[in-house]
């Protein structure tokens, strides 16, 4: 159990009565305003004024003052008193009658009314009838009878009669319904049809009954076994029933508590979860009521008041004990209580919190996120339990009052490694989680800074995400703190990040050549690809050595895979790369590839030198005894490549050191770069024997050339085939017809035929012949239809001129400029073909008529 | 907890002392089994159906609650009557004390019979037979017109093992408050909280359709 919801407070200390004898003993009471009354057992109503004064320190006391008593002479005692503030009248039940006083002196009216053989009443407090000036009440009667009455200043006046099974013990009235408890039984009358609802049995001599009106149509009572009922003058009930403490004398309602009071104790129960809340020990209590809010309890002889605890102190009370559900119950139905929305808001988002911290000190982690998340809390009190989390440089205070007590999670773990893992684990889901909401808005770099340091003790993988992708990490004690957890490629990346490109290559570099690399590092590959595409030149230099020392073919890509886009810059010029990659062999030649091939420069220095480091290599494998076939192939033919691709290279310088090596392919090439043809296809079919080259190299060379340069180099080809000064030449027969029958070789015929030896049977040349007549034939007739097409296209063309020269212009003085409209002064101008004339200055295309922008096709009046 | 909201559908369940009725409800609501207190004259559940709130009363069985159980049986749409299948004196119960504490209900209230513990049942032992079971709740369905329902109002349930309690639930609501099937799918995965995106983006394309 408990909260402390109430506080007894004495009100009346000891009742001063008419006569001190010592029988006087309070019977009823009823408190309106600032007026008390009290109905004791001796037959006298005291009236009493009674302020409540709440001191500076929170405590509220009771000031009070006797304001005159009455006695009735009945020498009964007063069984029930209510106060009817509206009519200036007090309702006094003794002796079975009810009769109306004046509220202020206490005289009974005038009027004398009167009902008797009363046993008890309640007031309407949902009445029917809607005049202010009127209170209607419900009357149980000794008879198997209840009464309305409508009660005015000096009138109560009869409404109706409800008849019962039984004597009521115990009436209550809301609406139209009046809920009756009968010796055995609880019932609900519809007081405007008399219908009649049974709600349970209980057994009156066991049970007092008690009906209290809760809310519109909703009545308590007191049921079998101790138990508060709810029931609804519909007859059913909404709520569960409640368990009390046995023989009930009264009950009681201030929203949210139901207050039970019997010999011994006054109970507080929570309306909302129907649990017994607190219990203040109160002997021989007599009375218990709430009046207008307030709720006052009176023993035999002194008189007390039960102070709500204003809802905060109960919630706070909740907290400190650590049952945060209760504390939020009430929080939620603290807005009942007349507070603004705002204020309401503000209030339940800090118990929240508080709520928050304290499921987080029991590592009731779902639980603390999911309010820290709903109380919307200022991320940084969370953060600030972690030591050294927070920035440095951020100054923050945790708010005053303080909503928890923690120290830090050191505190709350007690150095228990695992514990602290557990709360390390909740702020990194939980940042994580809040990371781009409202919540974390305002203190990105808190969040980020926070879920650095928390990655870098525990998930290094996430490191480099988080500050690649618009990270609020600042360089201020990140780098500390990345540097003592040796996460050395993000502090790179942090350092990159915040564009301290320098700072960021000296670590990457320190961890390259480190021996205990960091394993979310890829490598030297990665720095290579960052220099590749590093704007400051001055910077890349100078880690250019470094990158080309370890891996020359790595580094070399820092040139060749710049970025497209990038601006020409003196430090990159290729002049000043090539020098410098002079020390690293196959750098520069992947260099110069990239020039000569990629970039298409085309400056003869780079390709010579380009071709020269090719023949280099090609040399140097030569030289070498035990090289592979194939690795100097392929750098032949690299070389070939080369030279037959480009023909910007100084030739002469290669051809001559070709020439001394025997390189015959190369030679081939060279000489076809010299156009010294004959000399090439030489080499082609004399040394190399490669007559399939020999023809591709006719091809090659005559590329994008006139036709007959063609025919010349084959024609070149077939002498050197039949060349009758080559001693094998009995070998060149075959390929010589071969090339003669060939489809892609072309000649000129008649030289062909003058080349021929006689020797050679016409059985032999055959198709070659056959061809050439027919498509010396089919080039004749082509010609034919060429040249008659062009006469026609001559004779259309001389029509049309006819007809534009046809018509008559007659120009005089009235004959003005189309364009300038003004006369025309000299015998040249211009007419356009749909008949606009104007001045030849002011024609200024003859293609278009400056008038209507006509368009004349330029091909019609050329 | 809070019975100002207005309750589309009350149910109630009654049933002897220590038959199971408390984790019955606590089973279907909670979804877990416990241990349970003896209830104190009753206890309240909210549930939700669809659209439908169902107020679902758990009532003390001990005899002394009697004459409240009447009374929280009032404007009842349906009772569900537990009976423990271990103890035939539980079921004879049925019929000698809360026929007429039902009374109260609604005049068309449904009431199921639910025999519990069927987890503890040995068949070879079985005193109540399934046939003795479908008859009761045959004769105590009299008053509506039972070839609406599915199949007779007789379970046989073990909150321990969560055997056939759902299936109570859904069968009285979707009887007294019955939903389409739309609504009982979503109603799933309302449970579930998840949301079926193919069912939204089905409906979606039908709309296209009659667009164009």
């Amino acid at each position: 159990m408990s909260i402390k919801a109430f506080e007894l407070v004495s009100a009346i200390e000891r009742v001063k009565l008419m006569s001190d004898k010592a029988k006087t003993q309070i019977e009823c009471m009823d408190v309106c305003g600032k007026n008390m009354y009290i109905g004791t057992s001796d037959c006298f109503v005291v009236h009493y004024s009674i302020e409540e004064k709440t001191q500076p320190n929170g405590r509220v006391t009771f000031v009070s003052e006797k304001q005159g008593h009455k006695y009735l002479v009945v020498k009964k005692p007063i069984a029930q008193l209510r106060a009817a503030s509206a009519l200036n009248r007090i309702m006094v039940l003794c002796d079975n009658t009810l009769t109306l006083l004046n509220m202020f002196d206490l005289e009974p009216i005038v009027t004398g009314a009167k009902i008797k053989s009363v046993t008890c009443f309640c007031i309407n407090d949902n009445p029917v009838r809607t005049n202010p000036f009127s209170v209607e009440i419900c009357v149980a009667l000794k008879r198997k009878l209840i009464q309305l009455y409508t009660v005015t200043e000096d009138r109560l006046m009869h409404l109706r009669d409800i008849s019962l099974p039984d004597q009521a013990l115990a009436v209550g009235v809301d609406g139209k319904f009046v809920c009756a408890a009968l010796s055995s039984q609880y019932c609900v009358v519809d007081t405007d049809n008399s219908q009649f609802t049974d709600l349970f049995p209980i057994d009156s001599d066991q049970i007092k009954p008690i009906i209290k009106r809760i809310s519109k149509e909703e009545f308590l009572l007191s049921g079998p076994s101790a138990l508060g009922i709810f029931a609804t003058s519909a007859g059913v009930s909404q709520r569960p029933p409640m368990q009390w403490s046995d023989g009930l004398t009264s009950v009681s309602y201030v929203h949210p508590y139901i207050l039970a009071m019997n010999d011994e104790f006054i109970t507080v129960h929570s309306i909302l979860d129907q649990q017994q809340k607190q219990a203040i020990p109160f002997q021989g209590g007599v009375v218990l009521g709430d009046f207008d809010g307030r709720i006052f309890v009176a023993s035999s002889r002194e008189i007390y008041s039960l102070v709500p605890i204003p809802f905060e102190k109960q919630i706070q009370a909740l907290l400190a004990d650590k049952r945060v559900n209760e504390a939020l119950e009430l929080a939620k139905n603290a807005n009942k209580t007349g507070m603004t929305r705002d204020k309401f808001v503000k209030m339940f988002k800090r118990i929240q919190q508080q709520a928050a911290f304290i499921e987080f000190c029991q590592q009731h982690f779902e639980e603390a996120g999911q309010l820290f998340r709903d109380s919307g809390i200022d991320v940084r009190e969370i953060i600030s339990l972690y030591p050294h989390v927070l920035p440095k440089s951020i100054n923050f205070t945790r708010s005053v009052p303080p909503l928890h007590e923690i120290a830090d999670i050191n505190q709350l773990s007690r150095s228990d490694e695992k514990v602290k893992a557990a709360y390390k684990e909740f702020l990194r889901t939980f940042l994580e989680d809040i990371r781009g909401t409202n919540l974390a808005h305002g203190y990105k770099r808190e969040v980020d800074v926070a879920l650095l340091k928390l990655y870098a003790e525990s998930a290094p993988e996430r490191l480099c995400e988080l500050i690649s992708v618009d990270t609020g990490c600042d360089l201020d004690d990140c780098v500390e703190w990345l540097e003592r957890h040796g996460r050395l490629h993000a502090l790179g990346l942090l350092y990159q990040r915040h564009a301290e490109n320098d700072k960021a290559l000296a670590v990457w570099t320190r961890l390259a050549d480190s021996d205990s690399p960091d394993p979310t590092f890829p490598g030297l590959e990665f720095v290579v690809e960052f220099l590749s595409s590093l704007t400051d030149h001055e910077l890349l230099w100078k880690y250019v050595d470094w990158v080309l020392e370890k891996d020359e073919e790595l580094g070399v890509r820092i040139f060749t895979e710049r970025p497209a886009s990038e601006a020409q810059s003196e430090r990159l010029r290729p002049e000043t790369v090539v020098d410098y990659l002079h020390r690293f062999p196959r750098a520069v030649i992947t260099y110069l590839e990239f020039l000569v091939f990629q970039r298409r420069l085309e400056k003869e220095k780079y390709h010579t030198h380009l071709a020269v480091l090719y023949l280099e290599a090609v040399l140097r494998l030569m030289e070498g005894n035990s090289v592979k076939k194939e690795e100097l192939d392929i750098a032949r033919s690299k070389l070939r490549h080369m030279l037959q691709m480009s023909s910007l290279y100084r030739v002469q310088l290669i051809l001559g050191k070709a020439k001394e090596k025997d390189m015959h392919a190369e030679c081939a090439i060279l000489y076809g770069k010299l156009e010294d043809h004959d000399k090439a296809l030489r080499i082609l079919v004399h040394k190399l024997k490669d007559f399939g080259a020999a023809e591709n190299y006719c091809q090659v060379n005559s590329h994008g050339k006139e036709p007959g340069y063609r025919k010349r180099l084959f024609h070149i080809l077939l002498s050197v085939y039949l060349d009758p000064s080559y001693e094998r030449r009995d070998t060149l027969v075959a390929p010589a017809m071969a090339l003669l029958n060939s489809s892609v070789a072309e000649f000129d015929t008649v030289k062909v035929l003058q080349l021929l030896p006689d020797s050679w049977s016409v059985g032999l040349l055959a198709q070659f012949l056959t061809r050439a007549v027919r498509s010396s034939m089919h080039n004749s007739r082509t010609t034919r239809i060429q040249r008659m097409m062009a006469r026609g296209e001559n004779l259309q063309v001389k029509q049309t001129f006819i007809e534009l020269q046809r018509d008559a212009i007659v120009m005089n003085d009235e004959r003005a400029c189309a364009v300038c409209n003004r006369a025309f002064n000299d015998p040249s101008f211009v007419r356009y073909p749909n008949g606009v004339v104007t001045h030849v200055h002011c024609a200024k295309n003859k293609y278009i008529c400056p008038v209507s922008g006509k368009l004349f096709s330029a091909g019609r009046t050329r | 907890m809070s019975g100002k909201k207005k309750a589309d559908l009350k149910v109630i369940i009654l049933g002897d002392y220590a038959v199971g009725k408390t984790s019955l409800i606590c089973r279907y609501i909670d979804g877990k089994f416990q241990t349970q207190e003896p209830t104190v004259g009753a206890a309240f559940f909210l549930k939700q159906w669809g659209p439908y709130n169902v107020a679902v009363w758990d009532t003390a069985g001990d005899e002394r609650y009697s004459g409240l159980s009447h009374f929280y049986c009032r404007s009842a749409g349906a009772a569900i009557l537990a009976f423990d299948l271990n103890n035939p004196k539980t079921f004879e119960s049925l019929w000698a004390r809360f026929g007429s504490i039902l009374e109260a209900a609604n005049e068309d209230c449904l009431k199921i019979v639910v025999g519990t513990k069927v987890d503890l049942l040995e068949p070879e032992h079985r005193e109540i037979t399934i046939e003795e079971g479908r008859k009761l709740s045959r004769d105590l369905n009299e008053h509506i017109d039972i070839r609406k329902l599915p199949h007779d109002p007789y379970f046989e349930t073990s909150s321990l093992a969560n055997e056939n309690v759902q299936e109570v639930f859904e069968y009285i609501f979707q009887y007294c408050l019955p939903l389409s099937a739309d609504q009982k799918k979503r109603h799933r995965n309302q449970q579930k909280s998840v949301v079926d995106l193919l069912e939204n983006s089905e409906e979606g394309d039908k709309g296209k359709k009659k667009c164009c």
